[in-house]
């Protein structure tokens, strides 16, 4: 029997049962623990490059889980959008993985250590499955896994201000997936289908007939993930977790994990609710203008920290506005452009944020009036930061003026010129927050006592993820054609050409 | 737009599982103790394990079996049944870890009062 057509469940499973052996592992030695743990996540990327592989090669295909076909068993699908979420997932996973590893010991407890490393992986293959699932009671399931061991990640620092961001998270998370549940229900009742596919077709013939059900779903649909994602006046949790999670965890969470709730809703809104009830209704005008305020208060409310942790958290709030905003614009190019913003974002923030544990773990400093003059300190760190906080603003040759290229054309061709103007005061606002820290790293007067200051030799480990990351940003800037030719595809499958 | 009572009156489970979503939603928002909260939460997740269940039931039908060639009458759908028992475990695990965190936010600040965390924090 030939293995390579298990690969979709395969990707999946290998985190699940790493997590189960880990604890093992680590009763005889946390070492071999972190080796397992970068192992399995290793192979689900290199798993993944073969799917992205087969894609090519055939186009989208389904897998039966159990070999039970679709009306009546599980079903995962491998199209170019999921294709292209498991690479980013397990990619930017491992990468902050390798930083983890030496990172952990100075945060947490060597208890904590053990338990950080299954957890991680549970979340990674959760969010893999995620990717790919085309069934939507699945959706759920492992939407819960990775809100569960999300949390876990947060919390397992044990502080008052963790374990305080961590129960918010969990109460307001827990809201958005009874809400998603909710919606799931409404769907089932009208179609008695859970798979996606099944659903979309059955939906196509009834829709007439159901549309207030329908209507009611993707508002259900639109909160429960909105929620999840940071949507702007649904963001409340978000500063205050991904500020006071360890680095590593805050560059996963920021990086991938509010993506994936992004792209399940793309996911539900563009291929399973018809078209015609989109466009009947004004959800995404709706979801269009809470993108552009979350775009400009998320990075107002980042220039008043004092945090560098939390300035970085609400610029995340401010970035995920970016992929709602293009994907809402109804327009191809928008949508390509809020698409590859998810690849951006996550080089960009997993870089910027590690940038930042990185000085915290040699100096212990996280307030932003004492980095002046850490550039000479810090000098492969602050340049690595540089990058990001230029990648932010949108310099060219850097990613982050591809996504806001193609957002600006998507907003060009969708015919609403107003929303270019928010994304030029949005770099504006990015250089008023990242462009002081930068330049008073490396110009700024030093506090007193600053030749004094201990500094901790940092690991090859961690600059080397930092490197990797900083070559990506450069790299998907010069070269975008890359990714851009994935999601020409993944656009043309989802949105239509 | 016209709603006809009797739509209402046979259909009086999914009104009830409104009330229960709108009445947990109110508490777990609203409320400011944290315990008070997860029990609201427990209340808006079993309201949508009740939408969803009474989604499967057939008046007078059977469980969904068999016997022989016999294959009479309707059958309720055990699909529902088999989704919210798995709902039902996630959203045991779900109040499990928002309790352990109460019980260190109790240890770290004495009381369980938002409000007052939010002055001591201050």
């Amino acid at each position: 029997m030939d293995i390579t057509v298990h690969f979709p469940i395969i990707i999946v499973l290998i985190g699940i049962f790493a997590s189960f052996i880990i604890p093992a592992a680590n009763l005889y030695k946390i070492k071999i623990g972190e080796i397992i743990s970068l192992a399995s996540i290793a192979l689900m990327f290199v798993l993944g490059i073969y799917l992205r592989i087969q894609l090519a090669i055939d186009g989208p295909f389904t897998y039966h889980i159990g070999g039970w076909p679709a009306p009546w068993g599980i079903e995962f699908k491998v199209d170019y959008l999921g294709a292209y979420m498991v690479l980013i997932i397990t990619g930017i996973g491992f990468l902050t993985l390798f930083y983890a590893t030496k990172d952990l010991a100075h945060d947490l407890t060597e208890n904590a250590q053990g338990i950080y490393y299954p957890l991680y992986i549970l979340l990674i293959a959760a969010m893999a499955g995620m990717a790919i699932t085309n069934d939507i009671f699945n959706l759920f399931v492992l939407l819960e896994v990775s809100l569960l061991s999300s949390v876990a990640i947060i919390c397992i620092k044990e502080n008052e201000a963790t374990i305080e961001a961590s129960l918010k998270y969990l109460i307001l998370n827990a809201l958005g997936s009874a809400a998603v549940l909710l919606g799931i229900a409404l769907l089932y009742m009208i179609t008695g289908h859970l798979n996606m596919t099944f659903i979309a077709v059955e939906l196509q013939e009834v829709y007439p007939q159901y549309m207030n059900v329908i209507i009611a779903a993707m508002a259900l649909f639109l909160v429960g993930f909105g929620v999840k994602a940071a949507l702007f006046p649904m963001h409340v949790w978000l500063p205050d977790a991904h500020g006071s999670a360890p680095s590593p965890s805050s560059a996963v969470l920021s990086g991938l994990v509010i993506k994936i709730y992004t792209v399940s809703l793309i996911r539900i809104y563009f291929q399973v609710i018809p078209r015609a009830v989109i466009t009947a209704i004004p959800i995404m005008e709706i979801v269009l203008w809470l993108a552009a305020i979350g775009i400009i208060l998320g990075s107002m409310f980042a220039i008043v920290q004092d945090d560098i942790k939390k300035l970085l958290a609400y610029s995340s709030v401010a970035q995920i506005g970016y992929v709602f905003l293009g994907i809402s614009l109804m327009s191809f190019t928008g949508f390509q452009g809020g698409l590859i913003h998810i690849l951006n974002h996550a080089f960009i923030k997993a870089m910027l944020f590690l940038s930042a544990g990185v000085i915290i773990y040699s100096t212990g400093l996280r307030k932003i009036n004492d980095l002046k003059g850490i550039g000479f300190k810090l000098p492969f760190t602050m340049t690595c930061f540089t990058l990001g906080g230029i990648a932010m603003i949108g310099i060219p040759g850097t990613n982050g003026f591809i996504s806001k290229w193609y957002l600006a054309l998507g907003a060009l061709e969708a015919g609403r010129p107003i929303f270019v103007l928010v994304l030029l005061v949005s770099s504006m606002l990015n250089g008023v927050y990242y462009l002081p820290i930068i330049v008073n790293s490396f110009f700024g007067e030093t506090p007193e006592g600053f030749d004094k200051l201990k500094i901790d030799p940092v690991p090859w480990q961690m600059k080397f993820t930092l490197l990797v990351l900083a070559f990506g940003v450069v790299f998907f800037g010069i070269f975008p054609s890359l990714p851009l030719g994935i999601l020409e595809s993944a656009t043309e499958y989802i949105y239509g050409s | 737009m016209k709603v006809e009572l009797s739509a209402i009156v046979n259909n009086y489970h999914y009104l009830f599982a409104l009330t229960l979503f709108l009445i947990g939603s109110y508490t777990m928002l609203t409320h400011p103790n944290l315990i008070k909260k997860i029990i609201g939460l427990n209340i808006m997740e079993t309201s949508v394990f009740l939408l969803f269940v009474s989604t499967g039931y057939v008046e007078g039908g059977g469980a969904p079996i068999i016997h022989g060639e016999a294959a009479v009458g309707a059958y309720v759908n055990p699909v529902p049944h088999a989704l919210i028992l798995t709902g039902i475990v996630i959203a045991i695990s779900i109040t499990a870890l928002a309790l352990s965190l109460i019980i260190k936010i109790y240890e770290y600040y004495g009381t369980l009062d938002t409000d007052e965390i939010s002055r001591l924090r201050r």
